[in-house]
């Protein structure tokens, strides 16, 4: 297959934020959307007799929802896009592996989904006056780099899943919201029955997750991020190598059935 | 090196889905049947054939993006599916019809995109891109947008997106479908050229005249199976007869006619086809002075309101054979 | 006459019928739960999360507003992207170029989301009862599925008015899509309107589904028709009006389409 280059990278990034993510639509997902599920936040907290939220959760967790809203959905709709309007047979039929493909448009989708956490950020500072003392920086900085990683990891797993058959793109866009339930995008993950817990112990973004929000409320030890990290990177690795075993198979298989053009 | 450009044995494809909801059944198609051809460097190819006859699953497969449930395949020496990546590499190919571009993105825009899947360096790009604009005649609108195009125009796109890489062999798959006249006519001698630079084409189409102006050899493929495999003029000898005399009768005459063509026995073939308040006979022989001589008596414009004599074209010996009148 | 109404009863039902199965036909069974179901299964549960985590220790408010919410995303997106996916699919030119008369068409586009937003309320009700215990021994079942039925006919007029949008752009989904979401904020799913900013709750009243969540838990309360009445009559109202003004902007935006040719333009 082609090597990556930098050129690819870059092109590919370009046509990806012309087409998808500089619309106004696409916006919407961006911050909107996650500013509605803050809004719940907040006024669940009314309801419960909290006039002021806890902002890492319910704000500056809007954030990370909007990142991961944005990401599966720019995904979905990348390849079904793709297969409606016929570029992805010319994608697979090129040189360039449809996985590198997917893989550059995953980066870029999660780097456009910092317009979401930006945004949170912003309200949070503006509107609730969050306060940035006492934060661990750099906890909060590497915290958020891995949560990106681990977000990178798991939407190229999942690009593939959705270019394997329609149906599978069908439940990958499920998976959704149940990633950040488990994952407590908006909540300590404690508030979850055990066996839950459980499950989540096996998703990369929820251990960068806490690692940041132990970091943005200034609860972050030394031992607590690196076990966080690690597990972090490591579970992120292996949806990266589980990529790279799927990646040959949806080759085959969307190449068996012929659905590269069927929506 | 392989003197053959492509080279198929035995190729088959079936496709196996599954239709109901509660109780779901598995269908079988088999979209493409044993078929086996070879196509020299340099030649311009056609596969002919109807809706459905297996023409598009075969030019995927070919350039693989269908993988064949069984057979074999090559293309300039490579396996298609061992050597993807090789032949990826030295083929292009368009499918016809508008899809298959960036709307939003200008036609520059789609053009680099393509060409940096295809690994050309920014320099090489560069210069390309320009000299296929030019050659399929869209300079100057090459900072549209896409979907702003005419079919006709992203038709021609397509071709300089194929083009890109300056491959060896190029797939087309009804380059001129829903094209106007003109559009098509600048298209094909866009192919005719690509040929004379020495580039070898596979071309599907629906449009006889398009086959016998550009094709060197065709192939007939019918429910995916190849029934015929010549050069146009071999394949127009093939049928019997090679002249058609088509006859324009008035339906209470057509009966008389017929039955003294049908004296004739086996010196012709003779198809009606129903246009009220005529019929039109159309008959193809190597004796069309026989014929005459036979229709003479009726040669009064009461009963014979058109008639024609004409050389077989390959659209005669395409509705024979599809229609399963000669093989 | 009554020629008349036979063939538009036809074409509302039989045209509703084509069209459900043509844009919406779901190819298994369990592609059908989980985009009907599993979706908002999943939203509920993260509020219910969310509420645990500020305090709110029976979730039964939440889950209840969000099995009621189900209708009205049958109706607003079904029937929102019933006009969108007839343009995707290039179908909306043989449709509009059609001599069939515009009311019964469209309207009657709506009639199977209705009656699946029935369904699925009615799916996931003993789930509910299942996982967090609900208990239904006081419902009135007439009147909540009542109530279930009014919340889609209603959200469906506001489909129409976003299906219209979706004549004149092609990521008209995307501005259902969104404010789908925003209806978890607006109409009572996960706490009482009256929590909402002043200019919100008014907002929330002027919307559909309002009316019709707050008479479905009285139903499920147990309360007689007579008691919900006033809010059932105003559910209606709006969903009416929401319907008019639907079918009155389509028309509108199909005469302009058809003037600028953005038709089937995508």
């Amino acid at each position: 297959m082609r090597k990556w280059s930098l050129r690819l990278v870059w092109r590919q990034m370009d046509v990806q934020i012309r087409i998808r993510t500089l619309n106004w639509y696409t916006l919407l997902i961006f911050i909107l959307q996650p500013a509605i599920f803050s809004g719940v936040g907040i006024l669940l907290s009314r309801a419960a007799g909290n006039p002021v939220p806890n902002l890492v959760y319910t704000v500056i967790g809007g954030g990370i929802m909007g990142m991961w809203s944005g990401l599966v959905f720019t995904s979905t709709f990348d390849i079904t896009r793709d297969r409606r309007d016929g570029t992805l047979e010319l994608i697979v039929g090129s040189p360039t592996s449809l996985g590198m493909v997917e893989a550059i448009r995953t980066f870029t989708n999660v780097v456009a989904g910092l317009f979401s956490l930006g945004a949170a950020f912003l309200v949070a500072m503006l509107v609730f006056h969050y306060s940035l003392v006492g934060i661990d920086y750099v906890g909060a900085l590497v915290s958020l780099f891995l949560i990106m990683f681990a977000m990178w990891c798991i939407g190229v797993f999942l690009a593939n899943f959705i270019a394997w058959s329609r149906l599978t793109g069908a439940v990958a866009d499920l998976l959704e919201i149940p990633v950040a339930v488990l994952c407590g995008f908006m909540y300590p993950v404690s508030v979850l029955p055990g066996w839950m817990q459980a499950i989540s112990a096996f998703i990369p973004i929820r251990w960068a997750l806490q690692a940041l929000d132990a970091s943005l409320l200034g609860n972050s030890s030394p031992t607590l991020l690196l076990q966080n990290w690690t597990f972090a990177v490591l579970l992120s690795l292996l949806f990266w190598a589980l990529s790279r075993w799927l990646e040959g198979k949806v080759h085959d298989r969307i190449r068996i059935t012929g659905e590269l053009n069927s929506i | 090196m392989d003197s053959f450009a492509i080279e198929v044995r035995s190729l088959n494809k079936t496709f196996t889905t599954k239709q109901g909801f509660w109780n779901r059944k598995t269908k079988t198609t088999v979209a493409v049947e044993d078929i086996s051809f070879c196509v020299e460097r340099g030649e311009l190819f056609g596969l002919l054939g109807p809706n459905g006859a297996g023409k598009t699953t075969t030019v995927k497969m070919l350039s693989t993006l269908l993988l064949p449930t069984s057979g074999s395949a090559t293309v300039l020496g490579l396996d298609v599916t061992r050597d993807t990546h090789k032949v990826r590499q030295r083929i292009g190919f368009t499918f016809g019809g508008a899809r298959g571009l960036y709307g939003r993105l200008t036609a520059l825009d789609n053009l680099r995109y393509f060409a940096e899947l295809y690994g050309l360096e920014p320099s090489v790009s560069s210069r390309r891109i320009p000299e296929l604009l030019e050659l399929v005649g869209l300079t100057g609108r090459g900072d549209d947008r896409v979907e702003t195009y005419s079919s006709g125009m992203q038709q021609r796109l397509h071709l300089a997106r194929a083009l890109l890489h300056d491959p060896e062999l190029i797939f087309l798959d009804e380059p001129t479908v829903g094209i106007d006249p003109v559009g098509a006519r600048e298209l094909r001698s866009m192919v005719k050229n690509l040929v004379a630079m020495g580039k070898t084409i596979l071309l599907t189409t629906h449009y006889m005249a398009e086959a016998e102006e550009l094709c060197d050899r065709i192939a007939i493929i019918k429910k995916g199976r190849i029934v015929a495999l010549d050069t146009p003029v071999a394949l127009k000898q093939h049928i019997s007869g090679d002249a058609v005399i088509e006859v324009q009768i008035k339906n209470e005459s057509a009966a008389l006619v017929l039955e003294c063509l049908h004296a004739l026995g086996g010196q012709v073939s003779i198809q009606v086809i129903e246009t009220p308040p005529l019929q039109s006979i159309s008959i193809r022989t190597a004796e069309p002075g026989v014929v005459m001589e036979k229709l003479a008596p009726f040669l009064n414009p009461q009963l014979i309101q058109g008639l024609e004599v004409r050389n077989q074209t390959l659209e005669d010996v395409y509705v024979a054979i599809i229609q399963g009148d000669k093989a | 006459m009554i020629r008349l109404l036979r063939r538009y009863l036809r074409l509302y039902v039989l045209e509703a019928w084509f069209s459900y199965r043509a844009l919406f036909a779901w190819s298994t069974p369990f592609a059908y739960l989980a985009t009907k179901l599993g979706f908002p299964f999943f939203t509920m549960l993260l509020f219910v999360f969310m509420g645990k985590f500020v305090g709110i220790s029976d979730p039964l408010y939440i889950v209840i507003g969000n099995i009621l919410l189900l209708p009205s995303l049958n109706g607003l997106s079904g029937v929102s992207m019933t006009i969108g996916n007839e343009r995707q699919f290039g179908a909306l030119s043989y449709l509009l170029g059609s001599p069939a008369p515009r009311g019964p068409i469209f309207l009657g586009r709506a009639l199977f989301h209705i009656l699946d937003g029935l369904i699925t309320v009615m799916v996931a009700l003993p789930v509910a009862m299942l996982f967090f215990h609900l208990d239904l021994a006081q419902a009135n079942f007439a009147l909540l599925f009542f109530c279930v039925l009014l919340i889609a006919f209603s959200s469906s007029g506001m489909g129409f008015i976003l299906g219209s949008i979706s004549l004149v752009t092609r990521d008209g989904w995307m501005i259902t899509s969104t404010l789908a979401m925003a209806l978890y904020i607006l109409v009572g799913v996960n706490f009482p309107v009256d929590l909402l900013p002043g200019g919100l709750e008014l907002l929330s009243y002027c919307l559909p589904m309002t009316r019709g969540i707050m008479a479905a838990r009285q139903a499920l309360a147990g309360a007689a028709w007579v008691s919900v009445a006033p809010l059932i009559y105003g559910e209606a109202l709006v969903g009416a009006l929401y319907t008019l003004a639907g079918y009155n902007l389509f028309l509108f935006i199909e005469k302009r389409s058809m003037a600028l040719g953005s038709l089937d333009a995508l």
